[in-house]
């Protein structure tokens, strides 16, 4: 007996031989990776890569379990490939990048794998390695964990749904007017301390007035009183700003004075907000403000203070945050929050809790404010190995690996999500629904066809616009109106009524490799081609545009109008208003519909997050990352 | 909780991303607690992993078995060079490794070694990879010392775990919804004694219903002896997975058959029993699936490991921390097609 005879049993001596050379790309080492990692190599799997932008942390420990504390701070993908060794037999490589980075992972990089394993923790680099799935139409096993919460979906393009076809959790958001004049729950104090109060004073160092664009925001309210007090408040901000930038300590507990005691009177003044039997605020006392007060309190962190301990605390962490803000670094840049900085957290915690017992409201630990303002999703080892075990298993299916399933379609093959542990059913561990077609309105697979061009740096200096336009008509055979896009900006570089750029080339027009084209029929007809997305490859030839079939939809459905809700977080400003928050777990366990957005694969570092782009310790520099949407 | 059973702040920093989902009770608890694994093949480490990983007491290992070529290619936590050493001495210290503050034991003495004074230190017992006659042996301990016990093995793309809390209380928090939560039995093994309300603090509007669920169980002889499908739906019994008539067939056939030379036939005969004491429907055995069961019977694969002893090991950290409703009583998992079903039998 050997090593492999455990898998031949399995799979047989056929099917072994083939698996030794499958190349397999593994995004994400975190997890649901650490376990993937253990999972395909134990398989015998021929070669993997392994990227993940990530280092370690602290907090991964209690289940990335190739990770130890003398890891903390290094690179995932290199500790992780280095923690197998003991018992690897497969080919390994570890890159420490974003993958949605097109200078170092470009298309033609991945065009070496044969299936593709997610093991992300964020929407955006999700789609994208769905989205290189579908331009070379390679497997992808997709998976994600929350909690006890997890799922996994096998991607076969052009035969099964991909990812974008079903729609996906949008993150809550919430009215301004509720965060600024009538909060009802704690989260809504940790937004105000956070994306409001705290970003204004310590982050937002730009001279001048109230930042807030108070154009076209989600108000929650036509009280033009209420609005007309928002707006005055944001002006008056500019006081407490000049205090913290000071570092004049004294005049600390003048920002309780204004914000817990002078605005809270001037929202009592707007009586229609008071009218239906809305619990009215309760400004803090005289005394609240003039006490003596601890100064060297630290509360820990799963302690619920008294009133006069959060005033310490907000007092103390004031006061760090102001020291901070005189060092030259930070006077620059001003202080990110960031859930893993006490000061910081302890400023938005204390901040929060005191608003909230203006309002009524629960007072919460630092440790359960940590988790609304750092967006934390709970994790478990448990749950990532089910879930990378289910992941590694469903390959086989999809690689047509075992001999039991060899005749069976892709429809055949089964997705999975948990069901006894997230209290959907007590008579199944696991949903089991088969793959379902694509969904033909999805504007990522169905409504669009796709194929790489390829194309040489000469090429690229040499072939203007109008030349392509022309190549690209001649070789799908569209009509006379069309549009030229370039989809990483939406620019819109040639149509039927605008030419100018035409004489220009198509380096002139900065593009290049991972840019991405949308070639679409114009003509005002009832049946119009499928436009087509070209993905641009420097390869050695001048041109080669790819093979792809003549397909026609109904005209007048413009389709990039109908792009899927935009990216969680691009757009939300800190000072947009509007903040957005990940919602809970989907409640429904509609099958196939149940796609918790994140994975406990270090989900604390995930995109997705109240207000800011960023939750500080993502280390992600977003500079060279081209998204294909 | 009282202030020895506090967390310190380098555990709340270690175990943040779990405690959120149990709670700092839950985790403290768990740490006063000690648990005995038989077995440390793919699925024993799989659980050994898990439950080391999540912060409990104190954790005895114990395998006497040698270590082979044939367990590289299926258990993660030894290496080829300590191959025919104690497969215990080879996955131990690295086991041990994964989290200082766990205290692990090893012991490589025989199970039939052990006396109810050995068992007795234990809050719980998982067994792996037991042969049913020690399933048995060691479930008569349990009962006596009234230890929760799990049973678990694979049999290459299939897995099953058998589950004997005895009687178990279990506490679940859910939102009322229209339909209040009644007292009263909810199936055959499951019984709603108490139903309490509380406010929801978060929305005044809505109300949480805390509610305690006796489960009882069966041993595992007596499961054996006396199980059935019946009160399955018709349509549940048709597609049952081939599996789940294959392993209770492969746990009730004599021991001097269930060795290297069983026959498909052999096999067949025992799961055609096994579907008339259950009442299931002799027309969905395929002999393919027969064939298969022969062929991978006591073969380990590792991504069947993890996802049973994930399972496995889930249910024992719920039950030693926050006890939520656990498995009851036996459940199979289908590689193929990933069907996990959970049998009250």
């Amino acid at each position: 007996m050997v090593r492999e005879s455990n898998i031949i049993q399995i799979i047989g001596e056929t099917e072994y031989a083939r698996l030794r050379k499958i190349r397999c790309l593994l995004v994400g080492a975190g997890g649901i990776g650490s376990e993937l990692l253990k999972d395909l190599i134990l398989m015998n799997f021929g070669e993997i890569s392994v990227v993940d932008l990530d280092t370690i942390d602290l907090s991964n420990l209690n289940r990335q379990f190739l990770f130890r504390q003398k890891d903390i701070k290094k690179s995932k993908s290199s500790v992780a490939v280095k923690a197998v060794e003991h018992c690897n037999n497969s080919k390994l490589q570890a890159y420490q990048g974003n993958i949605m980075d097109t200078k170092e992972f470009p298309l033609h990089w991945f065009d070496q794998f044969d299936i593709l394993f997610n093991a992300l923790d964020n929407l955006a680099a999700r789609r994208y390695v769905n989205k290189i799935s579908q331009f070379l139409k390679k497997p992808l096993i997709e998976s994600g964990t929350a909690g006890f919460d997890g799922y996994i979906q096998p991607i076969i393009p052009g035969q099964s749904e991909c990812f974008d076809c079903t729609s996906k959790e949008t993150p809550k958001t919430y009215p301004v007017c509720t965060i600024r004049s009538t909060p009802s729950q704690p989260v809504h104090c940790v937004v105000w301390a956070k994306d409001f109060l705290f970003n204004q004073l310590f982050n937002d160092l730009s001279e001048g007035e109230g930042q807030e664009g108070e154009t076209s925001k989600d108000w929650g309210s036509d009280d033009v009183d209420e609005i007309k007090r928002i707006q005055e408040e944001s002006q008056e901000l500019k006081e407490l700003q000049d205090i913290v930038r000071s570092g004049d300590m004294k005049r600390v507990t003048r920002m309780l004075e204004k914000l817990f005691v002078e605005d809270i009177a001037k929202l009592l003044k707007i009586e229609n907000l008071w009218k239906n039997g809305r619990t009215k605020p309760v400004a803090l006392a005289k005394e609240n403000l003039e006490g003596e007060y601890d100064e060297t309190l630290l509360l820990s962190v799963d302690q619920v203070g008294t009133l006069e301990e959060q005033i310490a605390e907000f007092i103390n962490s004031s006061k760090r945050l102001m020291k901070r803000l005189i060092g030259a670094e930070a006077n620059a840049q001003g202080i990110e929050f960031d859930k893993d900085d006490e000061d910081t957290l302890r400023f938005v915690s204390s901040a929060s809790n005191i608003r909230s017992l203006i309002f009524g409201i629960p007072v919460q630990s630092i440790f359960d404010i940590k988790k609304i303002a750092g967006n934390i999703i709970p994790a478990v080892a448990s749950t990532n190995g089910i879930i990378a075990g289910l992941s590694s298993l469903i390959s086989l299916r999809v690689l047509q690996l075992l001999p039991e399933t060899k005749d069976k379609g892709v429809l055949d093959i089964n997705m999975a999500f948990t069901s006894k542990a997230s209290n959907i059913s007590n008579d199944r561990y696991l949903s089991n629904p088969k793959l379902a077609r694509p969904n033909c309105k999805c504007v990522v697979c169905s409504r669009v066809l796709r194929g790489v061009v390829k194309m040489s740096d000469d090429g690229l200096k040499e072939i203007t616009l109008g030349g392509l336009v022309e190549e690209l008509r001649g070789k799908y055979d569209f009509p006379e109106d069309i549009s030229l896009m370039d989809t990483q900006d939406q620019r819109l570089l040639i149509d039927y009524d605008f030419d100018d750029l035409q004489g220009k080339t198509l380096g002139e027009m900065g593009l290049k490799e991972g840019s991405v084209l949308l070639f679409s029929d114009e003509m005002d007809e009832d049946q119009i081609r499928k436009p087509i997305e070209l993905y641009l490859s420097m390869g050695q030839e001048r041109l080669v545009l790819p093979d792809l079939p003549a397909e026609y939809i109904e005209g007048q459905t413009p389709v990039r109008e109908e792009e899927e809700p935009s990216e969680i977080s691009a757009n939300a400003d800190a000072n947009d208003g509007v903040i957005i928050l990940d919602d809970d777990l989907p409640e429904d366990n509609q099958l196939g519909d149940k796609r918790p957005l994140d994975s406990g694969d270090d989900a604390d570092r995930k995109r997705v997050k109240i207000g800011d782009n960023d939750d500080g310790d993502d280390d992600d520099d977003n500079d060279d990352v081209i998204e294909l949407d | 909780m009282n202030n020895e059973n506090k967390l310190s702040s380098d555990e709340i920093a270690l175990y943040d991303r779990q405690i959120r989902l149990w709670g700092m009770a839950a985790q403290a608890r768990m740490r006063s607690t000690q648990v005995l694994l038989i077995g440390i093949g793919a699925i024993g480490q799989e659980i050994a992993k898990n439950i080391v990983l999540s912060g409990i007491g104190q954790l005895t290992l114990l395998d006497d078995r040698i270590l082979t070529e044939e367990d590289l290619g299926s258990q993660f936590f030894v290496s080829k060079n300590e191959v025919s050493m104690k497969r215990l001495e080879a996955a131990g210290p690295r086991i041990a490794d994964l989290n200082p503050r766990v205290t692990l034991h090893v012991d490589t003495d025989k199970l039939r070694a052990k006396n109810d004074e050995y068992f007795s230190k234990f809050d719980l017992i998982v067994g792996t990879e037991l042969i049913p006659a020690d399933a048995s042996w060691l479930n008569d301990a349990t009962r006596r010392l009234n230890i929760p016990l799990y049973i678990t093995g694979s049999n290459g793309l299939s897995a099953y775990c058998f589950i004997d809390l005895i009687q178990f209380d279990s506490q679940d928090t859910k939102l009322q919804s229209q339909i209040p939560t009644k007292l009263g039995k909810v199936s055959k093994n499951r019984t709603i004694t108490n139903i309490e309300i509380k406010e929801d603090s978060n929305n005044n509007d809505k109300k949480q219903e805390i509610i305690t669920t006796r489960h009882i169980y069966k041993s595992f002889s007596e499961l054996l002896k006396t199980f059935t499908f019946e009160g399955l739906h018709r349509r549940q019994i048709k597609r049952m997975s081939n599996m789940v008539p294959l392993t209770l067939a492969l746990l009730t056939i004599p021991e001097e058959l269930n060795n290297e030379q069983l026959t498909i036939d052999q096999l067949k005969e025992y799961t055609l029993k096994v579907c008339n004491q259950g009442g299931l429907l002799k027309d969905i055995l395929r002999d393919e699936s027969i064939e298969q069961m022969v062929r991978q019977r006591n073969i380990e694969f590792s991504p069947v490991a993890a996802i049973m002893g994930g399972a496995v090991a889930q249910d024992v950290i719920n039950i030693l921390g926050k006890k939520q409703s656990p498995l009851n009583n036996f459940i199979v998992f289908d590689g193929i097609t990933l069907d996990m079903p959970i049998y009250e039998l």
